[in-house]
């Protein structure tokens, strides 16, 4: 995003079915999609889109090791260097006790570092307002988007073309 | 196999001798092995009665191979039920606490711990449920099969013979889940009388679901290769290499949660189980959690590893070994140490170390031929029921849905066709 305000056309579809046809449509016509928005899930649309898999699961990874290691790494020194207490007859280092705590932690760090992560990465938050393309879109309209802040009227009219023969039901202009 | 499994039960036999080690070796293999068969298939039928339930769909396609499944219980449960006569007439010397005079006061072993369970510890209970289980499940499997069966016949667009399954199976559900907690008491955990765990009947629950899902898993992926279930999608392998990941988990997590609620209560007669367990068997007890758990939890936690045949493949015979090792160290411990107290006691009693035998620490060639036996019996009784109805319920009201599964979504080069 080089400007601060972008044009954007965007068509509406009724149904996901619909919108998973026009998707491979417009990629089959080297069309340049934005975004696509969806009031759900829809299953098959991001290898259609040609998105690759989120790695989102593998910083979920990374926290929850961090947490693992904390947790354990936490408790070994409480108990072994800095406070030890004897409980029920077992050694300062009695690792089966350490496993519960070390479960929560690992599923703790786990949680709220891909949710802190997955915020920063959409730039969601508190505080912030976002643009919307329509506020249909999260009721009952699917959605194809295309930035033509730097297209000719050609290239727009093409677009326009493209979603009237895709069976989208509505396309307008915004600018965001 | 199945020949080959009893010849060498046979030479087990003729060549056990005199020893009472060798001889309650063959007997608690033969145990060890029904009971981990038997329990697959149970578990299998568990979860195709679960699944029928809970109006579940997609596991029709292949539920011909869940209902053949179970055709082992008669099979498994004769076995059982004559090891339990045995033990009854004084055969084997599986379970120590039949023998005679613990609950006499006035006897020299009078046992007080095993005086107070006689209520539920006793031969004709042991034997009337031993005999009572095998037979309603047997009941259950049997109907399952032919009301599923009847629906290949039926009028198309009719749900009659699905509701009238769905009535069965949830007759089954209660049933079959109480009963094979006093079942796995009975055959397993009885024979270390002292010990307890209200956990145990879960633990062994967790081990043979995971088996139930390998053996389904490893059945589809066989009879794909012979041109068989085409039908059978990517999307279907990834739910059950799901279930798989998931119940090799909920094991763990019980396996656990067992040992570390006994280790932490130090109770004497509970700890003393797992304390013999890291002095006698480590090999077992280490490289169980190896199988079971590490393997598992590394190699199947990736999405995309939950479908690839090859890793599913590795992984089922993996977790059917551990499964099978874990068994082995259920029944073998008890019986190694019962017979050890006995043995003592024969000499004046004394303290000396049991020491490393092949059969009750690690198994050896007869343990193995054995299983190879038991598992040639229930691949026999698999393809004998599998083959005498259709793969696939034409009739069922959930099959299209079934042939359509969508699962979660799979790695993007690959499409559900495979």
């Amino acid at each position: 995003m080089a400007t601060d305000t972008q044009n954007v056309l965007y068509g509406l579809y009724d149904d996901e079915q619909e919108l998973i046809k026009a998707v491979k449509e417009a990629r089959e016509a080297d069309l340049d999609i934005m975004d696509v928005y969806t009031p759900f899930p829809v299953h098959g649309l991001d290898p259609v889109l040609g998105l690759s898999e989120s790695r989102l699961h593998q910083a979920g990874f990374v926290y929850g090791a961090l947490g693992t290691m904390t947790a354990f790494g936490v408790m070994t020194w409480v108990f072994t260097r800095d406070w030890p207490i004897i409980f029920g007859g077992k050694p300062y280092f009695s690792a089966p006790s350490f496993i519960p705590i070390t479960f929560e932690l690992t599923v703790l760090f786990a949680s709220i570092g891909m949710v802190v992560t997955f915020y920063i990465i959409n730039g969601l938050g508190p505080g912030v307002t976002n643009k919307y393309i329509d506020p249909r879109v999260t009721d009952d309209k699917f959605c194809i988007a295309f930035d033509v802040s730097d297209s000719s009227d050609d290239e727009q009219n093409n677009l326009k073309s493209f979603f009237s023969n895709s069976g989208a039901s509505e396309v307008n202009l915004k600018t965001l | 196999m199945a020949g080959f499994g009893g010849l060498l039960v046979a030479i087990a036999f003729l060549t056990a001798g005199d020893d009472a080690f060798a001889w309650n070796r063959v007997w608690t293999n033969i145990l060890h092995n029904s009971v981990f068969f038997l329990g697959i298939s149970f578990l299998s039928m568990f979860f195709y009665a679960a699944f029928t339930i809970a109006y579940a769909g997609w596991f029709v396609v292949f539920k011909r191979v869940m209902e053949a499944l179970t055709a082992f219980i008669p099979i498994g449960g004769a076995f059982i039920i004559i090891v339990a006569v045995g033990a009854a007439l004084g055969w084997n010397d599986i379970y120590y606490w039949m023998t005679e005079g613990l609950t006499d006061p006035a006897a020299e072993n009078f046992d007080k711990i095993i005086n107070s369970k006689k209520g539920f510890l006793n031969i004709p209970y042991f034997l009337a449920s031993t005999i009572g289980f095998v037979v309603v499940w047997t009941f259950f499997a049997n109907k399952f099969r032919s009301v599923s069966k009847s629906e290949d016949t039926a009028t198309p667009g009719s749900i009659e013979t699905y509701t009238k399954l769905k009535k069965w199976t949830a007759a089954f559900l209660p049933i079959g889940a109480s009963t094979s907690a006093f079942a796995i008491w009975y055959w397993i955990m009885s024979i270390e009388p002292h010990w307890y765990s209200t956990m145990f009947a879960w633990y062994a629950t967790g081990s043979l679901m995971s088996c139930a899902i390998a053996v389904v898993m490893l059945s589809l992926y066989y009879l794909q290769s012979r041109g068989y279930y085409e039908e059978v999608l990517l999307t279907h392998y990834h739910d059950l290499g799901k279930f798989l990941f998931a119940f090799s988990i909920f094991w763990t997590y019980l396996w656990f949660s067992q040992y570390m609620l006994i280790w932490y209560a130090n109770i004497g007669e509970e700890t003393i189980h797992f304390q013999n367990q890291l002095k006698d068997f480590p090999i077992l007890f280490y490289g169980m959690l190896i199988l079971n758990f590490a393997l598992p939890l590394i190699i199947l936690m990736r999405n995309t590893n939950k479908y690839r045949k090859g890793s599913i493949i590795f992984m089922c015979i993996i977790i059917l070994f551990g499964h099978w090792l874990d068994f082995f160290l259920m029944i073998k411990q008890g019986v190694y140490y019962e017979l050890g107290h006995a043995a003592h006691a024969a000499e004046g009693g004394g303290h000396h170390e049991l020491g490393f035998m092949y059969g009750y620490n690690l198994p050896g060639l007869i343990e193995i031929g054995i299983m190879i036996g038991f598992l040639g019996l229930f691949i026999y009784s698999f393809f004998n029921a599998l083959g005498k109805a259709n793969l696939i319920p034409n009739n069922d009201p959930y099959l299209e849905e079934s042939l359509h599964h969508q699962g979660g979504p799979l790695g993007p080069e690959l499409d559900v066709h495979h």
